[in-house]
């Protein structure tokens, strides 16, 4: 079971991460300060660690850099009511592996970590195959070229890169922003109906009359590209 | 300006300038004057008594006859004792001239003076030099240097009376200038006062001469009007973010309390939670909308500017909306320019600009027309035009559109929460673009454009 430090001084939001998480699979430990955060970061493993940025006692800038100075590599996930690009920068040059502004949805934030864990598990065994699949779906990632079953499918750049983002996260849900991160070289700026639309056309590609749905969408604001 | 303080005229910068200038020129004048007051002295003195020696080498080279006969004549000619040349005897009698003893003299050959009182009556100086001659008789060569002493007394009184002219004037000067800087710092302390009391719409007075000062008022009222336009628009954003977030704010408490007093079956519950989330996230699109561009006038994003080629932005903004505009029937045009059209700016903030333009635009635009986008480069100009075949933006309303929370009367009904466009002129703004609105006929042409980055 997926282990997860969550450090916010926020009682109230405390509560609602932990019951969000743990909804989703996971189990958490709380630390509502910097100090007792570093402490347990420290002390006992976790999978990952979900890390407020501003807190008592100890920053969360400082927790972060306390945790890696002590050889710690535990993927962390930096939460922030500070927006601005330049927190964001902030955070992840302090050895934050991703950031996220409050408010934020929880399917964000849950998506985000299976992301976060996904990348840690992919890192140990080298990619073997040159071919992604997912059911009938194969993706050549050195031909660039994509194919359902006998059925050929043409499509443009950015629609594979979008198709290959959700392949490598099959089976895990990705939201709309960490598809526009990934796909566009630019931040996220709400503008989740673009995102829709460009998700509609690459469905309509790869879903024709009578195959069975592969791309799909789940309420709120993500993703997942699943064999049903 | 009502307390008029002479005292403090001797502070002003005017009148100590003057002071200075006063003292400066008073010193140059007492070395100007003093030097030639001190020339001429000396040269008219030396003039005399290079005449007296002549005198003596010619009464020298003659015979002693001849020198008593031409001195005698001499006297009898010179009746006004100009130039009293006296002839003496060893024993100090008179044998020839005009002065009636031997004027008493340290020692022979060498000029002196001496008062001469004359027999008809008065006195007068008299410049000397006492010669012994061959014959044993002693030669007084004189002459009268009353006139040379009056030109003495007469130079040094115009010295006197020019400086004391000059320290009057000078003075008198300084203190129209303490006084003249005074009234002015007084006019610019007494505008300085009305702004910080609140009167914002106050300028510091300018004389129009371009002087030091009229160039730091000029900057000052630059800041300003920056100001000015900073406080307005923070209030008119106060005002229309207690509008805009009160309405879904009411709709929101409205929603909830109604499901807090009827009893709802489960379906409606989760419609009432569905459209109260709605609400509070759309509450929360504009705070961070409103956020973000606070964060872009922060100009301390300059110095993350890299060169940007706007085509590039135009392409990926084009390439982003293109299903969109499709979903309508709507073609998105991009014409490039065909060199790379670089500006100094943030590859993010130009994106997220053109995406509201772009936005705008096929929100605006009628189904099955065509948006076109198009990057210009001339004359180290560089623009990134967009152009829709919407309704336009009336000419009343083109300033106020870039407005924050501003919606049109015809956009009141459409999704938005009107900061797209304030969005794109802070990133105008920050990126130091020109940012204009003109008519396509039918349609909206919206202009960015600036000055290309020298390569």
């Amino acid at each position: 079971m997926t282990h997860v430090l969550v450090v916010e001084d926020d009682m109230a939001t405390a509560r609602e991460i932990e019951a969000a998480l743990q909804d989703h699979g996971f189990e958490v430990t709380l630390a509502h300060d910097g100090r007792e955060g570093i402490l347990k970061a420290i002390s006992s493993p976790f999978d990952l660690i979900v890390l407020d940025r501003m807190l008592p006692q100890v920053d969360g800038l400082g927790v972060l850099t306390a945790i890696r100075a002590a050889g710690n590599a535990t993927p962390v996930l930096v939460l922030s009511a500070l927006g601005t690009l330049d927190e964001r920068v902030r955070g992840l040059q302090a050895g934050g592996d991703d950031y996220l502004t409050k408010p934020f949805e929880f399917i964000e934030l849950t998506a985000r970590l299976d992301a976060l864990i996904r990348r840690g598990q992919v890192q140990r065994p080298v990619q073997q195959s040159n071919e992604l699949k997912v059911g009938d779906l194969v993706i050549d990632q050195v031909r660039r070229t994509v194919q359902r079953g006998e059925r050929k499918i043409t499509l443009l750049p950015r629609e594979y890169a979008l198709l290959h983002y959700l392949a490598e996260h099959a089976d895990q849900v990705v939201t709309r922003t960490m598809l526009f991160e990934a796909v566009w070289d630019y931040a996220y700026d709400e503008r989740t109906n673009v995102i829709e639309v460009h998700i509609g056309r690459l469905r309509k590609k790869l879903e024709s009359d009578g195959e069975s749905a592969l791309l799909h969408t789940i309420r709120g604001s993500g993703y997942v590209l699943r064999a049903s | 300006m009502s307390s008029v303080r002479l005292s403090e005229i001797p502070r002003t910068s005017g009148f100590r300038t003057g002071l200075l200038f006063l003292l400066l020129f008073g010193a140059s004048f007492l070395g100007l004057f003093g030097y030639t007051y001190w020339k001429t002295a000396i040269y008219l003195k030396q003039e005399v008594d290079a005449n007296l020696h002549r005198q003596i080498d010619s009464r020298s080279a003659q015979s002693p006859e001849v020198r008593l006969q031409e001195m005698t004549r001499h006297a009898e000619q010179d009746r006004e004792g100009r130039v009293p040349h006296t002839l003496f005897a060893p024993d100090g009698k008179v044998l020839a001239g005009a002065l009636q003893a031997m004027p008493a003299a340290p020692a022979l050959d060498k000029p002196d003076e001496f008062r001469w009182d004359k027999p008809t009556g008065g006195h007068r100086p008299i410049r000397f030099i006492k010669h012994a001659l061959s014959d044993g008789n002693i030669l007084v060569v004189a002459q009268d240097v009353y006139d040379i002493h009056e030109f003495d007394e007469l130079l040094v009184q115009a010295l006197a009376s020019g400086g004391a002219l000059l320290l009057l004037v000078g003075l008198f000067g300084a203190v129209w200038l303490g006084n003249a800087t005074r009234l002015r710092l007084n006019s610019l302390s007494a505008a300085i006062k009305r702004i910080v009391e609140g009167d914002l719409s106050r300028r510091l007075p300018i004389k129009g001469s371009l002087d030091d000062i009229d160039r730091i008022a000029t900057v000052v009222n630059g800041m300003l009007d920056e100001l000015e336009r900073l406080m307005s628009e923070v209030k008119g954003v106060c005002d229309d973010i207690a509008h805009d977030l009160r309405t879904p704010l009411t709709r929101l408490i409205a929603g909830l309390e109604r499901a807090q007093r009827r009893g709802l079956d489960e379906r409606e519950h989760a419609q009432v939670i569905d459209s109260a989330m709605a609400d509070a996230k759309g509450l929360l699109s504009t705070f961070r909308a409103l956020l973000r561009i606070s964060e872009i006038e922060d100009s301390v994003r300059r110095s993350h500017f890299a060169p940007v080629d706007l085509n590039r932005i135009g392409e990926d903004a084009v390439e982003f909306f293109e299903p969109l505009a499709e979903e309508r029937g709507i073609r998105v045009r991009l014409i490039g320019s065909q060199e790379a059209a670089v500006i100094s700016g943030d590859p993010q903030l130009l994106f997220d600009a053109t995406c509201n333009l772009l936005d705008n635009a096929i929100k605006f635009s009628p189904d099955q027309s065509v948006i076109t986008v198009e990057v210009v480069r001339a004359n180290k100009t560089v623009a990134l035009i967009v152009t829709d075949e919407g309704p336009g933006i009336p000419e009343a309303e083109r300033e106020a559109v870039f407005r924050r929370l501003y919606r049109s009367e015809s956009s009141r009904h459409t999704v938005g929460n009107g900061l797209g466009l304030s969005m794109v002129a802070a990133v105008a703004r920050l990126h130091e673009l020109a940012l204009e609105v003109s008519d396509a006929n039918p349609g909206c042409i919206i202009t960015i454009k600036g000055r290309e980055l020298a390569h």
